[in-house]
């Protein structure tokens, strides 16, 4: 059919070629003809490729598909036509026109290059960023290390609501004299590389955690929860062993390191934000995980060594399995191991334990109970 | 050849609903994919922007594609996670070692602002995005079948961009004209199409006018303090504070607008081309306000009649068996996504689009015969397609 008007640009100029374009359905073929074209065109239906997503629907811009360097095998040359029946014509006819065409060698590209992204954000994610932590935390000078410990202590009173820095914690005398005690019991006779300072903080959760430099915190909550001093004696056990393994520096060092990696990888778009969320939490929790069980080694040795009773530590986690009750992370989401292993684990322990007695007296006990007035 | 006459109008074919619909559709199957569309969605859009800019009726093509995209970014995520996580790391250990205890309140602020530096880190590498960024658009950019391209050269613009910056941030933004210029400049400088080269003419110091709305909006705020604090009245300093800033910031509008008439009026093309440029200032303030409330209207309105009827429905399910609750939470998350995806591609059609509508239209071009002069240029491999760009959220979604 034909012939119609079009536009023809070669793709070696900028000019415009007024051409007749006709379509010959025997052939299947179109023919452009010009007046500024030195020869006749001869564009076969099989080739013929048809421009995407443009703004105006009714119009057709033609290429042709061919082996350049360019960045998908297409001629430079295009054909513009107007004439709906003719566009129409050349939709039906020509079976390729929204065919995607790569270059050879394509998906061998995006295999190598899929391979090599995957295995540098693994790599460092994995094996480069946590050695590099571990490495790093080992060698910064301790009174740093303490002093940025105290400006972590900091950050989480002001998070938990204090005017001002110090006043959460709690200032019982007989109540901290019963909590040094229970320090003093504890790393008797260890080779500990920290001074230890230990506080109560004056807040309703039911936690505890270990700021780099050998400061520790004790939530209120946890000392009205605990079911008697072994259990409290137990937590701080534990909390001393991420102090001893410098857990807090690290997972602060890595947690810089890989800041960025995720979001950067998944890009930013609809919905992204809770994919990112999510992936942190994951990487996180994967990270802390390990340092927790290390450190539930390490209490229950020292417990050992100081002739406490693990059972405190049993009754301790059973505690924390209530709570968290029916609503129980999965385990790959979770900072902490699952709260009954780690119960089991104690127990066990305990059954191997002779002689022991209560970290604190009953007196004493109460103090620290009361540490907060 | 043909018939192109000396003067040339800028034309804006676009519509709201192909273009509604096609965002919508990108933004769902980006989300679907954990966001590997993106890069084929990015390049769809740009594909009907592109098409919908013409001149005598010959319009634009973008020739990008959504792999290439995805090639480069992956390219630059192995160069990145290297770099990005061993500098974070490193500058954040000196942080720490210039640590001390914190006595007050203010310490403690500065302290944790100081783990900002690895920020520092990053900066380079945005300038460096940003011009590789523009160098692959103009270099998948045609115009009557002829290629756009831009010479190499990110580094040294990274290198100057930070150097402008610091002038005018110690000069408190007296030098902007001179940083606005020079960068757009070093650009342009480097800009051709097909063999015709692009050339930033005029001189910085022509830019201080276009400054005009902010001198005013700051001096509102400086007036207003001075008069406030002299008769010991807060009304007199909020109400000036709350004019100065919104002066200010419809002052950083004009200031685009007025700086980017200047520049595109100055630059030449081979030599014979030139540019006349009459945005509005008024006009995009207005469509942006204007566009900025119909598409709040149409998504709290799709929001309270879909998330109320979902949790009229769903409601129930969520006291329920463990998999209904599952089941709720999809949808709560589906209907999430599909509001959100609705919300990009409406501010997409009410308010980017008309913007470059009006940019576009109110675009002329003088010794446009000239252009049938020019030759094609060779094909530019597009470095990394953006992929910097792309990881370190350079630029928006077009």
């Amino acid at each position: 059919m034909g012939p119609v008007t079009g536009s023809f640009f070669d793709g070696q100029h900028a000019g415009r070629h007024r051409v007749e374009v006709t379509l010959d359905e025997a052939a299947g073929e179109l023919i452009v003809t010009g007046p500024s074209l030195p020869e006749a065109l001869h564009w076969p239906c099989a080739r013929l490729r048809a421009l995407e997503d443009l703004a105006r629907g009714y119009s057709l811009t033609l290429t042709l598909h061919a082996e350049t360097e360019d960045e998908a095998p297409r001629d430079p040359a295009r054909l513009t036509i107007n004439e709906p029946a003719m566009v129409a014509r050349i939709r039906e006819l020509c079976p390729d026109l929204h065919k995607r065409d790569l270059h050879r060698g394509t998906w061998r590209k995006i295999w190598t290059r899929g391979a090599m992204a995957v295995g540098a954000v693994v790599l460092m994610l994995f094996v480069i960023l946590p050695r590099m932590a571990d490495t790093l935390a080992t060698i910064i000078p301790v009174e740093r290390e303490i002093a940025f410990g105290k400006s972590v202590i900091a950050q989480m009173e002001r998070a938990l609501g204090a005017a001002d820095l110090g006043d959460l914690r709690c200032r019982g005398e007989a109540g901290q004299a019963a909590l040094d005690r229970m320090v003093a019991r504890l790393s008797e006779g260890q080779d500990l590389q920290y001074d230890l300072e230990v506080r109560v903080f004056d807040d309703g959760m039911v936690n505890a955690f270990a700021a780099p430099g050998g400061q520790i915190v004790i939530m209120r909550g946890l000392l009205e929860d605990a079911s008697g001093p072994d259990a409290v004696a137990a937590v701080l056990a534990h909390e001393i062993g991420h102090v001893e393994a410098r857990d807090a520096t690290r997972i602060a060092l890595r947690a810089a390191g890989s800041a960025g990696l995720l979001s950067m990888v998944l890009g930013d778009f609809t919905g992204g934000t809770i994919a990112v969320v999510l992936g942190e939490r994951i990487m996180q929790a994967s990270y802390t995980r390990e340092a927790e069980a290390a450190a539930d080694v390490f209490a229950l040795d020292m417990l050992n060594a100081a002739g406490v009773d693990s059972s405190g530590m049993a009754e301790f986690f059973d505690y924390i399995g209530e709570l968290q009750g029916e609503f129980q992370i999965p385990e790959y989401l979770s900072t902490h191991p699952a709260s009954e292993a780690r119960a089991e684990r104690a127990r066990d322990n305990a059954e191997g334990q002779e002689g022991t007695t209560p970290v604190l007296g009953e007196a004493a006990w109460q103090a620290l109970k009361g540490i907060c007035g | 050849m043909s018939e192109v006459q000396s003067r040339l109008t800028g034309e804006y074919h676009g519509e709201r609903k192909p273009l509604f619909s096609l965002a919508f559709k990108t933004a769902i199957l980006t989300a679907l994919t954990v966001g590997i569309y993106r890069f084929w969605a990015k390049t769809r859009i740009r594909k009907y922007i592109w098409s919908s800019v013409a001149g005598q009726g010959d319009a634009f093509e973008y020739t990008g594609t959504g792999l290439e995209k995805f090639l480069g970014f992956l390219m630059a995520i192995v160069i990145l996670a290297v770099y990005l996580g061993i500098i974070q790391m490193i500058l954040f250990y000196f942080g720490l070692t210039l640590f001390t205890e914190p006595r007050t309140e203010a310490q403690m602020l500065a302290q944790m602002g100081a783990f900002y530096i690895t920020f520092f880190a990053v900066l380079p590498l945005i300038f460096f995005a940003q011009y590789r960024a523009r160098r692959y658009k103009l270099a998948r950019s045609r115009w009557r079948g002829v290629r756009f391209g831009m010479e190499k050269g990110a580094w040294g613009y990274a290198l100057r961009a930070i150097g402008h910056w610091l002038l005018t941030i110690v000069t408190l933004g007296l030098l902007l004209p001179r940083q606005t210029f020079y960068l757009e400049k070093y650009m342009t400088d480097r800009t051709w199409y097909g063999d015709g080269k692009f050339e930033q003419q005029g001189k910085w110091t022509a830019l201080y006018p276009a400054m005009k709305h902010l001198a005013i909006g700051l001096a509102i705020m400086v007036v207003g303090s001075i008069l406030g604090g002299v008769a010991g009245s807060g009304g007199i300093i909020v109400i000036t504070a709350l004019v100065g800033y919104i002066w200010f910031m419809v002052g950083l509008v004009s200031y685009r607008v007025k700086s980017f008439i200047y520049l595109t009026d100055t630059k030449v093309l081979d030599g014979a081309v030139t540019f006349d440029a009459t945005p509005q200032t008024s006009t995009i303030v207005s469509t942006v306000l204007v566009g900025g409330l119909v598409v709040g209207l149409i998504v709290g309105l799709v929001f309270a009649v879909v998330g109320g009827v979902a949790s009229a429905m769903m409601g129930p399910l969520m006291f329920g068996h463990p998999a209904a609750q599952v089941i709720g939470g999809l949808v709560i998350a589906a209907i999430y996504l599909l509001v959100l995806a609705m919300a990009g591609a409406l501010s997409l059609v009410w308010i980017t689009q008309p913007v470059i509508a009006h940019v576009v239209t109110e675009m002329k071009v003088h010794g446009a015969e000239h252009l049938n002069t020019i030759k094609q240029r060779a094909h530019d491999s597009g470095a990394d397609a953006e992929g910097f760009a792309d990881a370190l959220d350079v630029g928006g979604a077009i």
